[in-house]
């Protein structure tokens, strides 16, 4: 027989209730194991209104739980002849078990006896309303509320409870509710009760209440519709998963209407137009080659609109919201961005890193860097970022804070600025998630990290390092945010380097720029290890530097010549660097200078390895300034034998310290040889 | 089609019938139902509290001299305060849209998820914003807190927006094309007002004055509550608020001390509701 658990509530939050029904599901099935009830499979189901989870083929019974008990030593328990004493009777008759189905077992040192203490399970119909009332009592909600005497509290007032088994009523009690078999239908075109006889006619039934209790049911309705309207008018639809998300928790019955939006207000930019229909999950806007379409999808929770009252209203509401956000935009546009900035000086950004006006100063010495690192016409960068942030002070991203960086591109280009900047300007925000788009221009792409630059380095200067779960400045996203933009869009500049030389414009004076470029790194770790084995990473990262993107050349060069196990007179490549690395490495730990005159060499083996040192080093330099960390890899190779020969003719630790000091500081040259690339010693070859 | 004050007069009529005893709005500006004395204290301690009014409730900065259709400095809510809320609480409210005449099948009615919170008050609760056809027309309340005092029993409020449920019933799409009675429009009664507000709130008010009363509203609430006058002291809490509102929209709160402003507000608040809750064992206790 199958069991039913319905929590009917006031309306839920949209984007809350889809966990709230799993969580009611994890609940009962972990109180049900726990109780020791054989079950079946569990399907969740959820409205606005209404939690439910249906269980399949519930035991009549509980498991019967069998304990082991532990009586007497044996010693004590049995005689000489092995017969129970006294004491093993005694403790036989106290769990009403016979004295044959005691048992020997050792613990330790001794050997007790045992028996197996069996409790029959209860019927399920006992042990449900309490399992049951204590699963939905510790749902776990992300705020509560109370609404009466009860003492119970929710996300949202519960009002009524089906608890059904077969066709039994499981009389659970939960605050001043007791579970029955009625639920409720659609608020205006069901009926207020109804009556449900089995778990089994739940969907169905409610189906024909006009409740569409399935989520699953409910999202492919309205992605239907959404296509039809797509088809129909040839247009495209903006949706994304939060408005999605918004529609399929907002009505029990959802019935596509469609609107019409007047010419007037299409002229508006795209997005204001996306922004204001979809705000609060309303209504879904559409576009036609690129451009607002004159439709709307609004999703009506009951019958067909065939009147077309809901229409109107719908239309209202969009041509009020509409008109309220041309407003703001006319309104914006009595002033240019340029004329914005100064307002900036009243925008705090954070109460230690001062206002938004002294970020955009940091932001644009950061891209005066980058300008130069990247080869970029700097004026026009300087001029994008000091524009970046004057859309804070418009009315239409007061209303819309998503559009941020978004008018900022719109409102330079209205203003006639030169088209470069008003592209990066609104795209200097990308990417806003691990996922989503990077800014299309290189321009673009230097002000975006520019921005996050500023962000992650002012955060750390002032003590705001994200822990553990919390990071309510998204630090973490905006560092990841850097990494992405140098790996993904190959941009090739040191980011420590930068960060060195503007650290002073902050205030604070907590956080060191080692700890940013800890910081950094840690998210460069974290992309690296998507892509490469943990000791490739560890390799390169040993040798942290502010060249990203080289990092990850490097890792690549180390990986494919592994991978590739080039043979060079039929011994592994990799391996043999790594092995001659590790004998350099070893003996010159803990000695970093790398001073030497070669005058001083004695040995033929030392003044082989200078000449091989020499060769080696040039062409290495070169295979760097090309990128060509592979390159620069396979030159090394010829340090090889030279180094084999060195160790086994060259005594290194000899006592005349000069010498010694020489040989030290001359391998530690040829250390730093290998580590241009990494630390090899970090590679595990298999 | 039923003009304002028709509406009005609807909303009384069903309220009265669900137990409410009507009273009238407060006589101090406030920025919505919610600080009306009947609300503040009324939801605090005890006892049963039934209560409907209009409240016309000033916000500043939602100045716009007149030229926006919809948005308002001073809008009229309908309040009404359900203590303890009664399990069909939600039928109730949509019984009264009912009664105002609005076909409930014949439109699309949600209850979207808004939780409420005024940092001025001490006070938060949970529930939603109702629409009708996509348009908010109530902000429907489950208080949790009041003053800074977790309440129980909790109450429920509902603000109506009138000029929103006007213009739906009217069907016109600006707030001043309202017929407010057989005699007066909307327009005709609010539209001088509205704009003469903006200009005051936006460019007229003198910061130092009212900064200055401000001060000085503080002071005679903190002198009152020194004397156990805990309905003045409010009183002058109403008056620090909306006077931070007028400061608000002339742009003279500098970022960096609105927090510390709305913490002197919220002490107010907090130090009134608490001095009303020990006045309850007096002799002629006030309700609750």
């Amino acid at each position: 027989m199958h069991l039913l658990v319905e929590v009917g509530t006031e309306e839920l939050p949209a984007l809350a209730a889809p966990e709230l029904a799993s969580a009611l599901g994890e609940r009962l099935i972990g109180a049900l194991a726990e109780g020791r009830l054989p079950h079946g499979e569990a399907e969740i189901y959820w409205t606005h209104r209404r939690l439910a989870v249906l269980v399949r083929d519930l035991g009549d019974r509980q498991e019967d739980l069998v304990e082991e008990v532990r009586g007497p030593a044996v010693a004590v328990g049995l005689d000489d002849q092995g017969n129970p004493t006294p004491a093993a009777l005694g403790f036989a008759r106290r769990f009403s078990v016979s004295q044959e189905e005691l048992y020997k077992r050792r613990v330790g040192e001794k050997e007790y006896l045992f028996l197996a203490r069996r409790t029959p399970g209860r019927l399920a119909g006992e042990v449900l309303p309490e399992l049951l009332a204590q699963a939905i009592r510790e749902v776990p909600c992300p705020k509560t509320m109370r609404w009466d005497d009860s003492g119970l509290s929710f996300l949202r007032p519960i009002r009524w409870l089906v608890c059904l088994w077969g066709e039994e009523i499981i009389p659970v009690r939960l605050g001043n509710l007791v579970a029955g078999r009625t639920t409720r239908g659609h608020r205006f075109f069901g009926p207020p009760k109804v009556q449900i006889p089995t778990p089994s006619w739940y969907l169905g039934g409610l189906r024909e209440a006009k409740v569409e209790a399935s989520p699953g049911e409910r999202r492919d309705r309205i992605l239907a519709e959404v296509r039809r309207v797509e088809e129909e008018h040839q247009v495209q639809a903006a949706l994304d998963e939060e408005l999605l998300g918004r529609l399929v928790g907002g009505a029990e019955w959802p019935v596509g209407v469609v609107g019409t939006i007047p010419e007037e207000f299409l002229e508006l930019p795209a997005p204001m137009i996306e922004a204001t229909l979809a705000a609060e999950g309303k209504f879904v806007p559409f576009s036609r080659d690129g451009r607002p379409a004159e439709v709307f999808l609004g999703f009506r929770d009951g019958a067909k609109d065939k009147t077309g009252v809901v229409r109107q209203g719908y239309e209202r509401v969009v041509r009020a919201r509409l008109r309220d956000s041309r407003f703001f935009f006319r309104h914006d546009r009595r002033q240019s961005l340029a004329d914005r900035v100064r307002l900036l000086r009243g925008v705090v950004y954070e109460g230690r890193l001062g206002t938004v006006w002294e970020r955009v100063e940091r932001i644009r010495a950061i891209c005066a860097h980058l300008a130069r690192a990247l080869d970029l016409p700097a004026e026009l960068l300087d001029r994008a970022a000091f524009l970046a942030k004057a859309d804070l002070t418009t009315e239409v991203v007061r209303e819309f804070p998503e559009l941020e960086g978004v008018m900022g591109g719109i409102y330079a280009s209205l203003d006639g600025e030169p088209p470069e900047v008003a592209q990066a300007i609104g795209e200097h925000l990308r990417p806003r998630g691990p996922n989503s788009a990077l800014p299309k221009t290189k321009l673009g792409a230097a002000l975006s990290l520019g921005d996050k630059l500023d962000a992650v380095v002012g955060a750390i200067r002032v003590g705001l390092v994200p822990t553990g779960s919390h990071d309510p400045y998204g630090i973490r996203r905006r560092g990841a945010a850097v990494v992405r933009l140098v790996l993904e869009l190959g941009l090739s500049v040191d980011l420590f380097a930068i960060i060195d030389a503007t650290f002073d414009l902050y205030p604070g004076g907590l956080g060191e720029p080692s700890l940013v470029k800890t910081f950094l790194l840690d998210r460069l770790r974290a992309a690296l290890q998507r892509d490469f084995t943990y000791d490739v990473v560890d390799a390169v990262l040993a040798v942290p530097r502010g060249d990203f993107l080289g990092a990850r050349a490097r890792a690549e060069a180390l990986t494919r010549l592994r991978d590739e196990g080039l043979e060079q007179e039929s011994r592994p490549y990799l391996a043999d660097l790594v092995l001659a690395f590790g004998r350099v490495r070893n003996i010159t730990q803990g000695c970093p200078q790398s001073e030497f005159n070669p005058e001083l060499f004695q040995e033929e083996a030392e003044r082989e390895l200078w000449r091989a040192y020499l060769r080696a080093e040039g062409r290495i330099r070169e295979a760097l300034a090309r990128g060509d960390y592979e390159g620069a890899l396979r030159s090394l190779h010829g340090l090889r034998d030279p180094i084999d020969r060195y160790f086994d003719q060259v005594l290194v630790m000899t006592d005349d310290p000069r010498l010694r000091q020489n040989r030290l500081g001359f391998l530690c040259a040829v250390r730093g040889l290998f580590l241009e690339i990494g630390d090899l010693s970090r590679l595990v070859m298999s | 089609m039923k003009d304002f004050q028709d509406l009005v007069l609807r909303c009384h009529d069903y309220w009265k019938a669900q137990g409410c005893t009507i009273l009238g709005p407060y006589d101090l500006e406030k920025g919505a139902g919610t600080f009306n004395p009947a609300t503040f204290f009324g939801c605090l301690g005890k006892k049963p509290w039934r209560v409907a009014y209009v409240e016309p409730s000033r916000r500043p900065t939602d100045g716009r001299y007149g030229e926006n259709p919809i948005r308002l400095g001073l809008h009229h809510q309908y309040q009404v305060i359900l203590k303890p809320p009664p399990a069909v609480v939600q039928d109730l409210y949509l019984g009264s849209l009912a009664h105002l005449g609005i076909i409930l099948r014949d439109h699309d009615v949600k209850f979207s998820e808004d939780d409420w919170e005024s940092p001025t008050l001490g006070a938060s609760g949970m529930g939603w914003q109702v629409w009708l056809d996509e348009m908010e027309i109530t902000q429907f309340t489950y208080f949790q807190r009041m003053g800074g005092v977790d309440l129980d029993p909790v109450s429920v409020e509902l603000a109506y927006g009138l000029e929103r449920i006007a213009l739906f019933l009217q069907g016109v799409e600006s707030t001043f094309d309202l017929r407010w009675s057989a005699a007066l429009s909307y327009g005709e009664l609010m539209f001088e007002q509205e704009r003469e507000r903006s200009v005051y709130n936006f460019e007229r008010a003198s910061v130092e004055r009212v900064r200055a009363m401000f001060e000085l509203a503080e002071a005679e609430a903190k002198d009152c509550l020194s004397a156990g006058l805990v309905f003045p002291a409010y009183d002058h809490t109403l008056r620090c608020s909306h006077l931070f509102n007028v400061l608000d929209a002339r742009g003279a709160i500098a970022v960096a001390e609105r927090e510390s402003q709305i913490a002197r507000i919220r002490t107010l608040a907090r130090e009134c509701a608490r001095a009303y809750l020990a006045l309850s064992g007096e002799v002629h206790a006030p309700v609750g």
